[in-house]
């Protein structure tokens, strides 16, 4: 039931897929997210650049976790 | 045409109408930072002193917080609508894992915005610092002395309740016109670009324009 009739293959393989592709896309944000904060605090230091920073490579740190543990579990 | 003799007694008038900013904040998330110690911008220069760092008064986040709060509880509501129900348990888990990430992102992003698109008045220069999309930086200066008409913009009940509006300045630079958008206390700010403005012509008149 769950056989995709013309391509015989799983329906939850194919949204698999698209559930690790948007992650993937997440993870190339986050990237970009890096890029803007190092453009941001190159252009003011006000204070707080130092865990600004940091969060922003947690953020990437944790969706590529994310994207493991989708590929692990689904 | 400028003055060319200004008693001492009027010099001594506008020393003193020049020192009225006085104070300094160690908070980096103040949104009006008079003379901040640790604050500096890219171009400025070695002697250039930050008078005064703005950003959008706090209660201009209510919008975006309150948006994020409605995100954050979204998925308890939605358990009562079968949306993603007919998803495997492991499938609706990494879907509500996507999602929070998708609130942190919207959540750092909008505080980025308003952390970083600040406005600078320093004892040269006024300069806007915009960051327009994710990465895109655009910031603009008018010297002190290409200041032609400052205009503070102050209405609605929330704007007179909070004490803030805009500040538009006119110049007569390449960029003619600079805006503060949503800045607190905007008739002090006002004030602080009108004696800095008589401080310039005053430097002007005794030739120590740097």
């Amino acid at each position: 039931m769950d056989i995709i009739p013309v391509l015989g293959i799983s329906v939850w393989l194919v949204v698999k897929a698209f559930f690790l592709f948007a992650i993937l896309l997440y993870i190339v944000f986050a990237l970009v997210v890096i890029k803007q904060v190092r453009l941001m605090t190159d252009t003011l230091e006000i204070g707080l650049e130092e865990i600004i920073r940091l969060v922003a490579y947690i953020h990437l740190a944790f969706a590529i976790l994310v994207f493991v543990f989708a590929l692990i579990t689904l | 045409m400028p003055d060319v003799f200004i008693s001492q007694k009027k010099k001594e008038e506008i020393k003193v109408a020049t020192s009225t900013l006085k104070g300094h904040t160690h908070n980096p998330l103040a949104s009006y930072c008079p003379n901040p110690e640790d604050a500096r911008f890219v171009g400025q220069d070695k002697e250039e002193k930050i008078v005064l760092l703005l950003r959008r008064h706090p209660i201009t986040n209510v919008g975006w917080i309150l948006i994020a709060i409605l995100m954050i509880f979204a998925p308890i509501v939605l358990t009562k609508f079968p949306l993603i129900t007919f998803l495997p348990d492991r499938f609706q888990l990494v879907a509500m894992i996507l999602w929070y990430l998708v609130i942190i992102a919207f959540v750092y992003e909008q505080f980025l915005d308003w952390y970083f698109n600040v406005f600078i008045i320093t004892d040269e220069r006024v300069i806007d610092v915009d960051f327009i999309n994710l990465i895109y930086r655009e910031v603009t200066d008018a010297n002190i002395d290409r200041i032609q008409d400052v205009t503070v913009q102050m209405g609605g009940v929330i704007r007179a309740l909070f004490n803030y509006g805009n500040v538009i300045i006119q110049t007569a630079a390449e960029i003619p016109l600079i805006e503060f958008e949503s800045v607190p206390k905007p008739d002090e700010v006002a004030k602080v670009l009108r004696e800095l403005r008589v401080e310039e012509e005053l430097e002007k008149i005794e030739g120590r324009v740097r």
